[in-house]
């Protein structure tokens, strides 16, 4: 494995992130750095959270509790509940790429960049299999993706502070526009349940505990949806 | 009143922990199992209660439009993502732009 190699590799990676990863994630980060303005977050704290959070729903859990007025226990909760996801993921994706340079500092640096998108995508069979040229796919593909994100965030940001009223106001409906999407995509009668009970119950939930109702009806919805579900795959 | 910078820095360590134990735990543990699929269906059913949070129940300036309109651009923004085929971009850009629509027109009447 030479150099030339794993250079081509990573500008390989970054034109696969070039296109729709980048065009989703800017529309995603967009939002996010105009609810970050409008909960009143600066600037550089709204980009900060871009790059180090990197997970769009934590961010803007965060965001919206911190402006429900939530206490930090309550927000630390909601965004780790969010950010599970990573977890099964990182078990899934960092095998490939065998023993990285730099040992466990290396890995745990791949598992921070790495986004619901960008691991769907190295499930791909045209992204290189062998170890060092799928890293090196991996850092240039997410490394596109973190950027274009960082500038879109700031970009959101501003625009919510300076664009006319109605476009401000659709810059900040792009994050629910995009959740409700993803929602809508999942593909198990026991997800959509799952999404469908924590839509319902956070209505009146909300009424009662307004700063719990996040964790409070995924708790509930999720362990619902788990329960019924269980009981069906039991039955089949 | 929390401090926004410690909200963030919150967020960044509650990802990042998950990221940490799949990056020490590679090959010990079952992507499948139990207890991950419980997380799933909860991070779910807690992103449709964002959604609501955001759109029905909005504590900034999404406030301002009236819940009618709001509930238009959502059910916009799925129906277009149904009508092609699923895909992302044209939904999120309907509903957007029912919304930016929406507002030109009530700042004007």
């Amino acid at each position: 494995m030479d150099r030339s190699e794993t250079a081509s590799a990573a500008l390989a990676g970054l034109r696969g992130a070039a296109g729709v990863p980048m065009l989703l994630t800017a529309g995603g980060m967009a939002g996010f750095g105009a609810l970050a303005h409008d909960t009143g977050f600066s600037g550089w704290q709204a980009v900060l959270a871009t790059v180090a959070v990197w997970a769009l729903p934590a961010q803007v859990v965060a965001a919206e509790m911190y402006a429900a007025g939530a206490d930090l226990l309550a927000i630390a909760i909601a965004a780790a509940l969010t950010s599970m996801r990573f977890f099964p993921m990182a078990v899934a994706l960092l095998p490939g790429f065998g023993r990285p340079p730099g040992g466990m500092a290396g890995r745990l640096l791949q598992a921070h960049l790495m986004s619901a998108t960008s691991w769907a995508f190295m499930m791909r069979p045209a992204v290189p299999t062998a170890p060092r040229p799928r890293l090196a796919y991996h850092s240039g593909f997410t490394l596109g993706c973190i950027s274009v994100a960082a500038a879109a965030t700031l970009a959101g940001y501003h625009g919510a502070a300076g664009l006319p009223g109605p476009l401000a106001l659709g810059l900040l409906f792009l994050n629910a526009a995009f959740f409700m999407v993803l929602l809508a995509d999942s593909r198990s009668r026991q997800a959509l349940l799952a999404v469908a009970l924590g839509a319902v119950l956070c209505v009146p939930i909300h009424a009662v505990l307004p700063e719990a109702s996040l964790v409070l009806s995924g708790v509930a919805g999720g362990s619902i949806a788990f329960a019924l579900g269980d009981r069906w795959r039991r039955r089949q | 009143m929390t401090d926004a910078l410690a909200v963030v820095l919150v967020a960044v360590a509650a990802t990042f922990v998950w990221r940490a134990l799949g990056a020490v735990l590679v090959g010990r543990v079952d992507p499948d199992g139990a207890v991950v699929r419980w997380f799933a269906l909860t991070s779910y059913a807690l992103l449709a209660a964002l959604v609501v949070r955001l759109l029905i129940l909005p504590t900034g300036s999404l406030g301002q439009l009236p819940l009618w309109i709001r509930l238009g651009a959502m059910a916009a923004t799925l129906a277009v993502w149904w009508l092609s085929r699923r895909s992302v971009l044209p939904a999120v850009l309907a509903g957007t732009l029912c919304i930016v629509a929406a507002a030109v027109v009530l700042a004007d009447g």
